[in-house]
């Protein structure tokens, strides 16, 4: 997933070192508003403002994480939506 | 009152406790805002600095920004507030520039905007232009001395810095936040007094907001007065959006330019949500359409001309009219509507960039035969720059290189996202590069 990333994010952000120390500070609005889109389109996650913190955004292993939280919240709505009878 | 700098004054005899300023940790009562100026006049007088002279800085997101722009007024300068990001050589080579040439009298600015030919202008606005604008919008817009306005876009622009006159004029709170990067400071700004609220955004982050904000957005439907957009296209969606998520608030879309300053504006919140619409002419402006389509302008709120260029300024402002590139008409209401522009200047989330600049600086990376700047369309910025490029024999496109190269030599905005490569640039019979072919292809209408 983290090389997926990479490659969908560097295409899109060629000014973008993505290497940085923190990413965060590399970034404008556009930028960090891009990275939510496409994370969001790609991985079929909701994404909020709220997610655009520097934390999340420090590096690309946090964007995984950020990534794989949402598709963990994602499934357990599933699951709530459609519980499996035994 | 004959300038900005004397209602700070006013203000900090009469209201002197009155929040006037917030910028991150800084909060300035009037009182303190007066007292900061006067002594930044005193520090800049000690360096030299005399009435006349024209003073490039760089326009960042700060009080202490705002202090020195107003100290330079009342000093008897002219402020030239350039793109904070600005890359250093080209910040000197505009400073060199503006050296050489002197301002009319009563000039307050010099404002830099992109030109058709590549090169930035320098726009001279009067003392009485920003009176007439700060007019304009206290008139067209209902600005009110109780109101806390959120500026978070460049100070350079007109879209920011006008917004800076109507608020100073009437003594409300001026709350500066660097850009929308990080949305919660966005968002937080409209909880920091208990009052009113008002902000201009432009389209794109207008689309943003709506992307990833409507519950925050729609928490703030009794607190927020109006919105303002301008410097672009808005989409008749994201009208209809804002419209249900603050149903009591007034929505507005200007029409505005730095040549022409602050000349109509229609609130689509009231009955009237259409696409392209701008209202009706302001106080201090009037509006026809010409001949050809274009909509022209006359009124205090025009610019003086553009600095140490009489050929270019009397290209478009003759008999104190301005003739713009924007194809326009008005409706039997007597409301302005905006159809596109004439020109080769694309609008990339309200930065006007000129595709001649772009290509300039893409054929000094070495690996370029040849290139154009186009623009296609983005799900935010409405659109975003395209650079297509002929390689050297051999020569492989490192697209990260070449937007590296792009940035040392341009602003940030102004390298495209978007890299090709092409086997020949279409031209046309005289050799000019074949513009409307390629606008063509990104409406996919080439065959």
């Amino acid at each position: 997933m983290k090389d997926k990333i990479r490659k969908l994010l560097e295409d899109a952000l060629p000014l973008v070192d993505f290497d940085a120390p923190f990413l965060f500070s590399e970034l404008d609005s556009l930028g960090v508003t891009t990275i939510l889109m496409i994370l969001a389109d790609e991985f079929q996650v909701t994404m909020e403002a709220t997610d655009a913190t520097p934390r999340n955004f420090k590096n690309i292993d946090s964007l995984q994480s950020l990534v794989s939280r949402k598709l963990r919240e994602r499934e357990k709505q599933e699951e709530v939506k459609s519980p499996t009878n035994p | 009152m004959n300038c900005l700098e004397d209602y700070i004054r006013l203000h900090a005899a009469k209201q002197p406790e009155k929040v006037a300023l917030i910028c991150n940790d800084d909060r300035l009562t009037y009182a303190d805002l007066n007292k900061s100026v006067d002594a930044r006049v005193a520090n800049l007088r000690n360096q030299g600095y005399s009435p006349g002279k024209v003073v490039c800085l760089r326009a960042e997101a700060s009080a202490a920004f705002l202090v020195t722009y107003f100290a330079l007024h009342r000093i008897g300068c002219i402020p030239a507030p350039l793109e904070q990001d600005m890359p250093q050589h080209v910040f000197e080579a505009v400073e060199a520039g503006l050296h050489r040439h002197s301002c009319p009298e009563g000039t307050a600015d010099v404002l830099y905007t992109t030109g058709t030919t590549g090169r930035s202008k320098g726009v001279m606005i009067s003392t009485d232009t920003i009176i007439a604008n700060a007019e304009n919008l206290i008139e067209g817009q209902g600005f009110t001395p109780e109101l806390a306005f959120v500026i978070n876009g460049p100070l350079n622009h007109i879209g920011s810095l006008s917004k800076v006159y109507p608020n100073i004029l009437l003594g409300a709170t001026i709350i500066i936040v660097d850009g929308l990067k990080n949305l919660d400071r966005f968002f937080d700004a409209f909880e920091l007094l208990d009052t009113k609220y008002a902000t201009f955004l432009v389209p794109a982050s207008i689309r943003l907001l709506l992307q990833f904000s409507q519950k925050r957005i729609a928490s703030l439907a009794d607190k927020i007065d109006f919105i303002e957009t301008g410097a672009a296209a808005i989409a008749e969606n994201d009208m209809q959006a804002l419209c249900r998520l603050l149903p009591h608030s007034r929505l507005y879309n200007t029409y505005a330019s730095t040549e022409t300053g602050i000349i109509a504006t229609h609130n689509w919140n009231n009955g009237n949500c259409t696409s392209g619409c701008l209202g009706k002419p302001m106080p201090n402006s009037q509006v026809f359409i010409t001949d050809d389509g274009l909509i022209a302008c006359k009124g205090r709120t025009l610019m003086t001309g553009y600095i140490g260029d009489p050929e270019q300024t009397n290209s478009i402002l003759r008999n104190r009219t301005i003739y713009t590139a924007d194809l326009g008409s008005i409706d039997s209401n007597g409301c302005l509507h905006l159809k596109g522009r004439e020109d080769d200047i694309i609008n990339v989330g309200g930065f006007k960039v000129s595709p001649t600049e772009v290509e300039e600086a893409a054929l000094s990376y070495p690996a370029v035969r040849d290139c154009i700047c186009t623009s296609t369309p983005h799900a935010i910025t409405g659109q975003a720059l395209k650079l297509i490029v002929v390689l050297h024999e051999g020569e492989i496109l490192d697209k990260r290189a070449l937007a590296l190269h792009l940035r040392k030599k341009l602003e940030t905005y102004k390298v495209p996202m978007i890299y090709q490569t092409a086997d020949k640039i279409q031209r046309t019979f005289n050799g000019k590069i074949n513009r409307k072919y390629y606008r063509q292809e990104a409406n996919g209408h080439t065959q």
